[in-house]
C-alpha cells in the first residue's frame, strides 16, 4: 500500500495541495477524479517525486519518504523503483527506437543484461498487440501505439505500482479505445494502478477505489460503487458537468 | 593571368593545409570541449548536498565571467592580449599556440551559448520521464537529453565552424604566416591584389563549402528518428 500523508504543495504562494492524506491499495485500481486544475496530476507526481511538495510524506511499507526534509539519494531511487509514471503525451524518448525505449531504463538502471530485456520487451509489446515494430522510431507510430509502448515501457521496469496520468486525454475514441483495452488487462491481472482520468465510464469499469479532488481539497475517498451510487451534490454536479446526456441524472 | 594564378597556389594551399586548416580543427575541438563544459556547468541546477552546491556556484560564476568577457571583446584584441600583452607578464606563447588559445576561448564563449540553448529545448517531459524510470541526471544527459540537442545544436555549431574558419584569417596579425598572410605577400610581389585577395577567398570558399556538405550529412545522420528527418 502507498500511504500519502498530510501532502501540501503550493505554486507560487497558491495552494495546490491542501493538507491530501489518502492510501492507494496494492492489487487495486485507484482513480483519481477531479475538475482541471484542480490539483489530481500534482497528487499523483507526488508519488513519483515528479512535484516536491513542500510538506507530507509517502510511504509504502518498507520505505518512508518526508517532503519537509532533505531526501537523499538512495530513499529517491528506492520510492521511484516502487512506482512507473505513464504521462498524457506517452513522452517516449524520440531518439531511441521502440525496443530501445523499453530496453533502456532496464539496461542502464537495474543493469539487466541486453538480451533479457530485449527478450522482456518484445514479450510485452505482444501483449499489446504491437509486435514487429521493435525497430521503429516514435515519430513513426500513432498516439495510440505509442502510448501503449510507453505503458511496455514503464512495465519492464516492474514496479509495484503503474502510475498513469490522463493516459487517453490526447487520444482520439478509437485509439483511447486500445489503450483503455490494455489497462483494463492489466487490471484484472491484479496489477496496482493509480489513474487521473476524464473518462467516467472507464472510472466506473475498471476502479476498485475513487479519491476526489477539488482546488486542492479532498472531497471524497472511497468505494466506487458508493461515489457514483451515493453522490454529494458536488459530486452529482461535476457529474452532469461533464456529460452531455441529460440522462446522467439516471446515475443519481 | 593564369601563370600567376599557377605560381602562387601552391604556396597558398601550403599555407592553408600547414595552418589555416590545423588552426581551425584543433581550436573548434578544444572550443567544443571549453563549450560542452561551461554550456554544462550553465545548465546543470545545483545540488541540495551543500558540499557540492557552493564549489558548483562558484564554477558557474566563473563560467558566466568567460562567457562575458569573450563575448564582449574583439577576436582580434582578445589575440593581441594573448600574444603581444601576456609577455609583459612573463607569459611568452609561441604564435600558434596563442592563436589556438585565443580561437579556441572565442569559440567556446559562443558554443556554450548554443549548446545551452539546445539543451533547453528538449522538453521537461523528457526529464519527467527518465526521473519516473530512475535515471540519474547524468544517465538523462547521456542517453535522452544530449542525443536531441546535439541535433538541434548541428546548425549553429556548423556556422560557429564555418565562421572559424575565415577568422584564422586574423591570426595572421599574430605573425602566422596563414593563407591570407601568404596571399598579402605574393600581392607585395606581383601588384596584383584584386586576382590574389580573389583566390585567397575562392579557397576559404571551397574548404566552407565542404563545411557545408559536412553539415548536411552530419544533419542527415543525426535526424533519422524525426519525421521526414532523412529527406
Amino acid at each position: 500500500m502507498i500511504s500519502a500523508k498530510h501532502i501540501n504543495k503550493q505554486y507560487d504562494g497558491k495552494t495546490v495541495l491542501n493538507d491530501i492524506s489518502v492510501d492507494f491499495p496494492d492489487g487495486k485500481t485507484t482513480v483519481i477524479l477531479g475538475p482541471s486544475g484542480s490539483g489530481k496530476s500534482t497528487l499523483l507526481r507526488s508519488l513519483d517525486m515528479l512535484v516536491r511538495p513542500e510538506s507530507g510524506t509517502v510511504s509504502f511499507p518498507d520505505i518512508e519518504v518526508d517532503y519537509s526534509k532533505p531526501i537523499s539519494k538512495k530513499d529517491s531511487f528506492n520510492l521511484r523503483r516502487k512506482t512507473s509514471m505513464v504521462f498524457q503525451n506517452w513522452n517516449l524518448f524520440p531518439n531511441l527506437t521502440v525496443l530501445e525505449n523499453i530496453t533502456t531504463a532496464p539496461i542502464t538502471v537495474l543493469k539487466r543484461s541486453k538480451n533479457d530485456s530485449e527478450l522482456l520487451a518484445k514479450q510485452l509489446l505482444k501483449e499489446v498487440g504491437l509486435e514487429g515494430l521493435e525497430d521503429r522510431y516514435p515519430s513513426q507510430l500513432s498516439g495510440g501505439q505509442q502510448q501503449r509502448i510507453s505503458i511496455c515501457r514503464a512495465l519492464a521496469m516492474h514496479p509495484e505500482y503503474i502510475l498513469l496520468d490522463e493516459p487517453t486525454s490526447a487520444l482520439d475514441p478509437e485509439l483511447e479505445t486500445q489503450v483503455l483495452r490494455i489497462l483494463e488487462k492489466l487490471c484484472e491481472q491484479g496489477q496496482s494502478m493509480i489513474i487521473v482520468t476524464h473518462n467516467m465510464e472507464f472510472a466506473r469499469l475498471v476502479s476498485d477505489k475513487i479519491v476526489f479532488i477539488e482546488d486542492g481539497n479532498k472531497l471524497y475517498d472511497g468505494d466506487t460503487k458508493d461515489f457514483f451510487n451515493h453522490p454529494t451534490q458536488r459530486i452529482k454536479d461535476f457529474l452532469s458537468g461533464i456529460s452531455l446526456d441529460e440522462e446522467t441524472d439516471s446515475i443519481k | 593571368m593564369w601563370h600567376i594564378i599557377v605560381s602562387s597556389l601552391p604556396e597558398m594551399i601550403g599555407a592553408m593545409l600547414q595552418f589555416t586548416i590545423p588552426l581551425a580543427i584543433i581550436s573548434f575541438i578544444f572550443g567544443l570541449i571549453l563549450a560542452v563544459l561551461t554550456a554544462l556547468i550553465k545548465f546543470i541546477e545545483p545540488s541540495e548536498n551543500k558540499a557540492l552546491r557552493y564549489p558548483w556556484l562558484a564554477l558557474r560564476a566563473i563560467a558566466n565571467f568567460y562567457v562575458w568577457l569573450f563575448r564582449s571583446t574583439p577576436l582580434l584584441v582578445q589575440l593581441f592580449i594573448i600574444f603581444f600583452g601576456l609577455p609583459s607578464i612573463g607569459i611568452q606563447l609561441p604564435a600558434f599556440l596563442a592563436a589556438v588559445i585565443g580561437f579556441s576561448l572565442n569559440t567556446g564563449a559562443y558554443a556554450s551559448e548554443t549548446i545551452r540553448s539546445a539543451l533547453l529545448s528538449v522538453p521537461q517531459d523528457q526529464w519527467d520521464a527518465a526521473y519516473t524510470l530512475n535515471f540519474t541526471t547524468r544517465q538523462t544527459l547521456m542517453k535522452v537529453v544530449l542525443p536531441q540537442a546535439v541535433r538541434i545544436a548541428l546548425p549553429p555549431l556548423s556556422n560557429s565552424f564555418i565562421g572559424l574558419v575565415k577568422d584564422t584569417s586574423l591570426a595572421s596579425s599574430i605573425t602566422i604566416l596563414e593563407m591570407f598572410q601568404v596571399s598579402q605577400q605574393i600581392t607585395a610581389k606581383n601588384y596584383q591584389p584584386l586576382l590574389m585577395y580573389s583566390l585567397a577567398a575562392l579557397l576559404y570558399a571551397i574548404v566552407c563549402s565542404l563545411l557545408s556538405w559536412l553539415q548536411h550529412y552530419l544533419e542527415r545522420r543525426t535526424s533519422k528518428y524525426v519525421k521526414g528527418g532523412q529527406n
